[in-house]
């Protein structure tokens, strides 16, 4: 291991951040908080982003490591023991300063803390605790803060560093406990969900301390996911999941030991997978997302398309670049869980393990229900609405509240900027279609995939619609 | 056929807000009634034929009661989204908070839902238009740092939004002494620890302003620039996306995009 002694602090932020920007979450959002007249910072619920980068993803935090040292050998990551690559760490003084002069000068929102392993859990965690509480207290820093919890850290530890924090992540890594055994030996997933549960204990006893009644936040921010119908049987042989949902072991909570004026963690948790390094299939990703949303009450969770950065036989290569459209029909099908009141069972089944790489997830949803189109504009409820592939939540909300004056016809809506293009096929307006259109699978299918969805910029569908095979057709 | 009065008064909102109180109350009819604001760069206006001009002298305290009854007779939405139209770079502009304004008294606060009707669909892209920059420069102001710990930034925005911006930067940064120019517009907006904050037309700031990067140079910008860099991640280089999400006319504002190997790349 490369230890330079006496490194600058430009030095070490470029290293720093170097090792950090795998970390996928920016976000700086899920806190409205006023500014205070004695200290520096505010924070808006909606979150902004402050520039972005030359890979055109947001920058909104200033993301670093608080070291790169490791004593974690997991085969994906740049900075495991067995890498050699220039170690550096700040001093908790110099992640302050680094955090308010940035902040002062409007570069970031606040501070994304993450770090490698040094020496122990428990001392690194120390260290990121020593720093948020100088931040807020010597420093008066009064903006947005996301810091990691290491997996294996004292439940104690975890338990103070919440109150400085504004939201905490811990890394779920990979979706399953094989693989994360297999490319991160000295993770257990256990220590990751434990954490994880403690948050979620902890917010909840705060919240019903200070008499926010949790159950309607719940149902306020990550919507429709009930119970019910969940895919649980499906991760039921999950036994990591289930040991820590009835764990009980938690030490008391005395919410007398908080900072004047502070909330636990009130931006909720996080986490992240890698997507294409190791097996699994978007229905297992996506269930397991599912149960973290609905069990763990996780405000969001990451997708991260693999990057083979230490070039390791034992991953898959990513010469050709990420699985990028994996990771954009991911986050569209987590969008569909969270805001749409899907289910991820409604998706995808054994049978159909993956998302249609053609098309997104909702379209696809809806060819295989054409007995429920097309709905009428003018009738049909807010969720039905959203089932209608090309109307999101702004368009539903607008249509709703237009209708309540005058009978919406097509003109109408194209006036109110809603996308016609793919929600034509399922829609009426006044009990009549904009065209006559057959409602057939195949016609419409054909139709959807002509109208060239549009990606993000990068992604691309280098795939033909069917490859041609030489025994299709006469021989059936 | 009547000739139609125009009632011509400066691009601003109490200037706007004046002459919509005048031509209310003229008693020509709303029909026969247009409110037009001079262009923004050049106190300019292009005039029609066959119509009678009539000069709008900015008086504050009629402007002050149409805020007043738009407030209390419709809703502080609606007044919020009057605002930002008011404030926004579209060209008639006067005319079509008029118009909307004759519905909103009529239907009352519910008159924001009347997306299906032109002159209401208007106003809310606009109004939406206008909060969309508001968001970005919310995110895209840079500061740099000189003598006495001042901050100074310039921003040049479509829209005329220094005054919705302040507000979040006085309540973010109460301890700290800052200035934010409107390039466009030589305007400037000036805060004070502990004070509120104040406008005003500062016609020479540009010049003031490149006196003042001679004398101090910010190291903190190095090290931002620094971060922006290695921040990156190379196998999902993307200029495209990039520019999507921050396009270029905010760039030369904001150094991490001045002078170095991180320029755009344009196809």
């Amino acid at each position: 291991m490369i230890v330079q002694e006496g490194m600058s602090i430009q030095k070490k932020l470029e290293i720093l951040s170097d090792a950090a920007k795998y970390d996928v979450a920016c976000t700086s959002s899920g806190v409205d908080r006023g500014g205070n007249k004695s200290g520096m910072g505010n924070s808006l619920a909606c979150g902004i982003c402050h520039t972005f980068s030359a890979d055109g993803r947001c920058i909104s935090l200033l993301k670093i490591l608080f070291t790169n040292e490791c004593i974690f050998d997991c085969k994906y990551c740049i900075n495991r023991s067995s890498n050699d690559v220039v170690r550096a760490s700040f001093t908790p003084k110099e992640v302050c300063e680094l955090t308010m002069e940035f902040y002062r000068r409007n570069y970031i929102e606040g501070l994304f803390l993450s770090s490698g392993i040094m020496i122990s859990p428990n001392h690194t965690m120390e260290l990121i605790y020593i720093t948020l509480r100088m931040l807020r207290e010597v420093y008066n820093f009064n903006g947005y803060i996301h810091c990691k919890a290491i997996p294996g850290a004292d439940q104690a530890l975890i338990e103070a560093i919440g109150w400085y924090a504004d939201r905490m992540s811990v890394n779920l890594e990979l979706p399953t406990a094989e693989s994360l055994k297999e490319l991160a030996p000295h993770k257990k997933r256990k220590h990751i969900l434990k954490p994880m549960r403690q948050i979620q204990l902890r917010r909840e006893s705060n919240m019903e301390y200070l008499g926010i009644n949790n159950k309607y936040i719940l149902k306020e921010d990550n919507s429709y996911v009930s119970q019910a119908n969940l895919a649980l049987d499906y991760i039921q042989n999950d036994n990591d999941i289930g040991e820590v949902m009835t764990e009980r072991g938690l030490t008391s909570f005395n919410q007398q030991s908080r900072p004047k004026g502070s909330k636990y963690v009130p931006a909720g948790q996080s986490t992240q997978m890698i997507i294409g390094a190791t097996k699994e299939t978007d229905y297992h990703i996506m269930s397991v997302s599912e149960v973290l949303y609905s069990k763990f009450d996780l405000k969001r969770v990451f997708y991260s398309a693999f990057v083979n950065v230490n070039h390791d036989n034992d991953l898959p290569s990513t010469i050709n670049g990420a699985p990028l459209l994996r990771e954009h029909r991911l986050y569209q099908a987590d969008w569909l869980l969270r805001f749409y009141g899907f289910k991820i069972k409604e998706l995808l089944d054994e049978e159909n393990p993956n998302f249609n790489v053609l098309m997104d997830p909702k379209c696809n949803w809806a060819l295989r229900h054409l007995d429920l189109f097309p709905v009428e504009i003018n009738k049909a409820d807010y969720y039905t609405l959203l089932r209608v592939p090309g109307i999101g939540v702004h368009s539903a909300r607008r249509i709703i509240a237009a209708r309540k004056s005058a009978i919406l016809d097509f003109k109408d809506l194209k006036a109110m900027r809603i996308v016609l293009k793919r929600a034509v096929y399922f829609i009426t307006c006044k009990g009549k279609m904009m065209y006559p259109i057959k409602i057939d699978e195949d016609f419409i299918t054909r139709e959807l995939l002509a109208s060239n969805e549009k990606l993000p910029h990068g992604v691309e569908k280098d795939i033909t619609f069917k490859q041609l095979s030489l025994f299709d057709g006469g021989l059936m | 056929m009547n000739k139609v009065k125009i009632f011509l008064c400066e691009n601003s909102m109490d200037g706007i807000f004046t002459a919509i109180y005048q031509a209310w109350s003229s008693g020509y009819g709303h029909a026969n009634v247009k409110i037009e604001e001079k262009s923004e760069k050049n106190n300019y206006s292009n005039f029609e034929l066959f119509s009678d001009y009539i000069y709008v002298e900015t008086d504050f305290d009629k402007a002050i009661k149409v805020a007043k009854s738009i407030k209390s007779k419709i809703s502080m939405d609606v007044y919020e989204m009057v605002c930002r139209v008011a404030l926004s770079n579209y060209q008639g502009k006067g005319d079509l908070i008029y118009r909307f304004l004759i519905l909103g008294f009529h239907v009352g606060s519910s008159i924001i839902n009347h997306l299906s009707n032109e002159t209401v669909n208007k106003v809310f892209k606009l109004s939406r238009y206008v909060n969309n920059e508001v968001h970005h420069f919310l995110g895209f102001v840079r500061f740099s740092e000189h003598n006495n710990n001042i901050l100074i930034s310039t921003i040049h925005p479509k829209n005329n939004v220094l005054s919705l911006i302040v507000p979040h930067f006085a309540d973010r940064l109460p301890l700290e002494k800052f200035a934010i120019i409107d390039g466009n517009r030589n305007i400037c907006a000036l805060h004070l620890p502990e004070k509120s904050w104040i406008l005003v037309d500062a016609p020479d700031a540009k010049s003031i302003i490149s006196d003042y990067d001679i004398n101090k140079y910010d190291e903190y910008q190095d090290l931002w620039k620094n971060f922006f860099d290695s921040i990156a991640i190379e196998a999902r280089i993307n200029p495209k996306l990039q520019r999507n999400n921050i396009p270029l006319r905010f760039r030369d504002d904001m150094p991490e995009f001045l002078n170095s190997s991180n320029n755009p790349i344009l196809p």
